[in-house]
C-alpha cells in the first residue's frame, strides 16, 4: 500500500488544464499518463483527418478530466466509462467519415454489371451441348486468262454432307447457287469462301431433311478456281463440360496443389524450428533461452506480414505464376504454423518427459519418445487447417499474379466475361467448402 | 548402496524443499518416506537421480558419486535407477509395448532407437515383464485405454526393463483405489524381496508404510524428523511428522 498524501483539489483541477497533470499530482499515475498523451493524440488525429468539429466532444472529455483531477485529490476515483464512450463515439463517427461510407448511387452501367454478375452466378457456365462441325466444299471458276478450261466436280462420298455450286463458271458479280444435302436437319450454317482471307458470303438454314439451297454474289475477279465451303455446327446429342470449366478446373487443381506444396514447405522449415521455439524444451541454459527468443521472433515477423504482401514481393522476384504463390504461402506459413506447433509442444504433459529422462535416455530420445507422440495429432490437425487456409489464400494471391484460379478469375473479370467469372467463383466456393468440411472431419477424428 | 550426505534443495523462488538430509540405505531395503504434501518427499526422490538438481550435498550410488557425474555418466547412473510415478507418466498415445520398451532407452544406441527399433532380446524382455505384471495381452493397446492400476503396472514393467538396482517410487498408489493400490505395492514388494532391488517409496498412508516397509523415514518441512522401523511410530512420533492436528486414517 502506498501512503497517499492529502492534495489540494483546487490545485489538482487547475493543473489538469494540461490533461492528466492533476491526476499525476493526486497520485493517479496511470490515468494521468493516459490523459496526458491520449487527449492531445486524439485532437491531433481529428485535426489530421480534417474533422475539426469533432474536437468539440473531446473538449467535454477535457472538462471531465479537470473534474476528475479535483476528485482524485479528494481521494475519489470516478469511473472513466463516460469519457471512454464519448471518445469511442467520436472515433466511430470519424471512421465513418474517413472511409467514405455512403448510400450507393448506381449508374445504369453499374447496374448492368451487377446484373451480369448475379445472372452469371445464377446461371454459371458449367455444361454445354456436345456439337460437331459439318463441312462440305465445292469448286467454281472465275474465267479468264490462266483459268482452267474445264472443271471436274468433286465426287460425292456416301453418308457425308455434299454441296454443289451452279454455274460452275462465274465472273465477278454473278450469282452462284449452292445446293447441299446430307447435313444435320434444321440447323443454321454459313457459306464461306476459302482462301487467305476467308469471307462469309451467305448464311443458310437446313430443312427437315438436312438439305439447303442458297445463293451468293461472286466477289472474286482474278481468274482461277475458287472453293466455297458450307459449315454448320450440329448438335450430336448429350452434354459435356463447358469450355470455361475445362479451362478453369485445371487452374483450380493448380490452386489446391499450390496450397499443398506451400503448406508442405512451411512444414519442413517450421517442424524443426518449432522445437527450438518451445519454452519448455528451451529453458535449460541462457543460450537455449536466447535461441527460443530468436525463433519466436522469426515466427512473429513472418506471421505478421500478410501473404498478399509476400506474394507481391515474390512476383517481383520470380515473375507472375504459381511459383510466386508457393513462395508467399510457404514463407508466411512458417510463421503461422511454427507458432502453433511450438504452442502444441509447450502444452504437452511434463510427466512422460520426466519418466523417459529417468530411464537414462538422452535428449534426442526424450524428444522422440516423450514429446513427439504427444504432439503428432495436433501437428497433423494444424497442418490440415493451414492447408485449408492456404487454399483460400491461394485464390486471393492469384489476383496479384500468384497463379492458380485467382489469376484466371481476374482475367475473366477484366474481359467482362461475367458468366465465366461466376463459374470460377462457384468452383472456388465448392472446393473451399469441401476442404473446410474434410479438414474439420479429419481433425475431429485424430483429436 | 545409497548414501546421501547433507542434501539440501532450495528452489529459485526461495522454497526450502530439503534441509540437510543425510541417510544411508543398505542394499535390499524397502524404505518408505512419509510426510505431508509439500514436505519434500518428491523433491527428495528426484534429487537422487537428479531429475531435480540438488543445491548442496552429495549422493553416492554404490561407489559412484551421483552429484559429481557429468551428463553422460549421469545417464549411465539413471539406467541403474528405475522410477515409478504417481500419475504413471506413460506416453498415452503410444502402445503399451512401446512404453515398456522405452525403459530400455538408456541401453539402446541412439540411431535405431529414434526409429523405434530395439534389439530382439529387448522385445523378449518386454514381454516377460508385461507377463510379470499380468498385461501381456494388452501389449498392442494404446496406453490411455488402460485403467489406472493397469497403467501403473505398465510403469512398473517399464522400470523393470532397466534391470535397476534401486527403485524410486513417488506416491505410486496415490491415484489408485485401495484394492488396486495393494496389487501395485505387492509388485514392488516382489521386486524388493525376489529381485533384491532396493526400494525408496513415498507413501501418504502410514498404514501402507507399516504393511510394506522395512524402514520408515519421516520428512517435515524438508527436514528429516524420523528414521526408524515402522513399529516405532507411536502417537507422539506421528504428530511430529504430520503435525499436531493430524489423526490417523487407515487404508485397508
Amino acid at each position: 500500500m502506498t501512503v497517499r498524501l492529502p492534495r489540494n483539489h483546487f490545485i489538482a483541477g487547475m493543473l489538469s488544464i494540461v490533461p492528466g497533470l492533476g491526476q499525476m499530482y493526486a497520485g493517479e499515475w496511470s490515468r494521468g499518463v493516459a490523459l496526458l498523451f491520449g487527449l492531445p493524440a486524439q485532437v491531433a488525429v481529428l485535426y489530421g483527418v480534417g474533422l475539426v468539429w469533432l474536437i468539440i466532444p473531446v473538449g467535454l472529455v477535457w472538462a471531465w478530466n479537470i473534474y476528475d483531477a479535483a476528485g482524485a485529490a479528494r481521494g475519489q476515483k470516478y469511473s472513466a466509462t463516460t469519457a471512454v464512450v464519448v471518445l469511442l463515439v467520436v472515433n466511430l463517427i470519424a471512421s465513418w467519415k474517413v472511409t467514405d461510407i455512403h448510400a450507393p448511387k448506381l449508374q445504369k452501367e453499374q447496374r448492368n454489371v451487377i446484373g451480369q454478375i448475379i445472372g452469371g452466378l445464377v446461371r454459371p457456365d458449367i455444361a454445354q451441348i456436345r456439337t460437331k462441325e459439318q463441312t462440305a466444299t465445292a469448286k467454281y471458276v472465275v474465267p479468264g486468262p490462266g483459268a482452267p478450261k474445264s472443271i471436274r466436280t468433286e465426287p460425292r462420298s456416301p453418308g457425308q454432307p455434299f454441296i454443289s455450286a451452279y454455274p460452275l463458271k462465274a465472273p465477278k458479280g454473278a450469282r452462284i447457287m449452292v445446293r447441299g444435302d446430307g447435313f444435320a436437319p434444321n440447323q443454321a450454317g454459313k457459306l464461306v469462301l476459302l482462301g487467305a482471307d476467308e469471307i462469309t458470303v451467305a448464311e443458310f438454314h437446313t430443312d427437315h431433311a438436312g438439305r439447303f439451297q442458297e445463293s451468293f454474289i461472286n466477289p472474286r475477279y482474278i481468274p482461277g478456281d475458287y472453293f466455297v465451303q458450307a459449315r454448320i455446327i450440329a448438335p450430336i446429342g448429350g452434354w459435356e463440360l463447358s469450355d470455361t470449366l475445362k479451362e478453369a478446373a485445371p487452374r483450380m487443381i493448380e490452386t489446391v496443389y499450390l496450397a499443398l506444396i506451400g503448406t508442405a514447405l512451411s512444414l519442413i522449415f517450421a517442424l524443426p524450428l518449432s522445437f527450438l521455439g518451445a519454452r519448455n524444451l528451451m529453458s535449460g541454459t541462457p543460450l537455449l533461452k536466447a535461441i527460443y527468443g530468436v525463433v519466436r521472433a522469426i515466427f512473429t515477423v513472418l506471421r505478421s506480414v500478410e501473404v498478399l504482401i509476400f506474394a507481391v514481393i515474390a512476383v517481383a522476384a520470380v515473375g507472375i505464376g504459381p511459383f510466386a504463390g508457393v513462395i508467399a504461402l510457404a514463407v508466411h506459413g512458417i510463421g503461422a504454423v511454427g507458432k502453433l506447433y511450438s504452442e502444441a509442444i509447450e502444452s504437452i504433459e511434463h510427466g512422460p518427459i520426466e519418466a523417459i529422462r529417468a530411464t537414462g535416455a538422452n535428449d534426442i530420445q526424450v524428444v522422440v519418445y516423450a514429446v513427439v507422440p504427444q504432439v503428432v495429432p495436433q501437428f497433423i490437425a494444424f497442418t490440415l487447417y493451414r492447408w485449408d487456409i492456404n487454399v483460400r489464400m491461394a485464390t486471393v494471391i492469384g489476383l496479384v499474379g500468384g497463379g492458380g484460379i485467382g489469376y484466371q478469375l481476374i482475367q475473366y473479370m477484366n474481359l467482362l466475361q461475367w458468366r465465366q467469372a461466376a463459374t470460377a467463383i462457384w468452383l472456388i466456393a465448392g472446393v473451399v467448402m469441401i476442404m473446410d468440411y474434410a479438414s474439420a472431419v479429419i481433425r475431429e477424428r485424430i483429436g | 548402496m545409497l548414501r546421501i550426505e547433507h542434501l539440501s534443495k532450495t528452489y529459485p523462488n526461495g522454497t526450502r524443499a530439503l534441509v540437510d538430509v543425510s541417510i544411508e540405505v543398505p542394499k535390499g531395503q524397502f524404505v518408505s518416506i512419509i510426510g505431508l504434501s509439500g514436505a519434500g518427499k518428491s523433491t527428495f526422490l528426484r534429487c537422487i537421480n537428479r531429475l531435480i538438481e540438488p543445491t548442496s550435498g552429495r549422493i553416492w550410488l554404490g561407489d559412484v558419486e551421483v552429484t559429481a557425474a557429468g551428463p553422460a555418466e549421469l545417464r549411465l547412473i539413471r539406467r541403474r535407477i528405475g522410477m515409478i510415478f504417481q500419475h504413471f507418466n506413460l506416453v498415452k498415445r503410444s502402445s503399451v509395448i512401446t512404453n515398456v520398451l522405452s525403459g530400455r532407452l538408456g541401453y539402446s544406441p541412439t540411431l535405431p532407437s529414434l526409429l523405434y527399433r530395439f534389439r530382439p532380446e529387448d522385445y523378449a524382455d518386454a514381454r516377460v515383464n508385461l507377463e510379470r505384471v499380468g498385461l501381456l495381452e494388452k501389449e498392442k493397446q494404446r496406453a490411455d485405454t488402460l485403467s489406472g492400476g493397469q497403467q501403473q503396472r505398465v510403469g512398473i514393467a517399464r522400470a523393470l526393463m532397466q534391470k535397476p538396482e534401486l527403485i524410486l517410487a513417488d506416491e505410486p498408489v496415490a491415484s489408485l483405489d485401495p484394492a488396486t493400490a495393494h496389487t501395485v505395492l505387492d509388485q514392488l514388494e516382489q521386486m524388493n524381496k525376489r529381485d533384491g532391488m532396493t526400494v525408496l517409496c513415498n507413501l501418504h498412508f502410514l498404514s501402507l508404510a507399516r504393511r510394506y516397509a522395512d524402514r520408515v523415514i519421516g520428512l517435515k518441512d524438508g527436514k528429516l524428523v524420523f528414521d526408524g522401523e515402522p513399529e516405532e511410530i507411536n502417537e507422539t512420533r506421528f504428530k511430529e511428522i504430520y503435525g499436531e492436528d493430524a489423526i490417523q486414517v487407515e487404508i485397508a
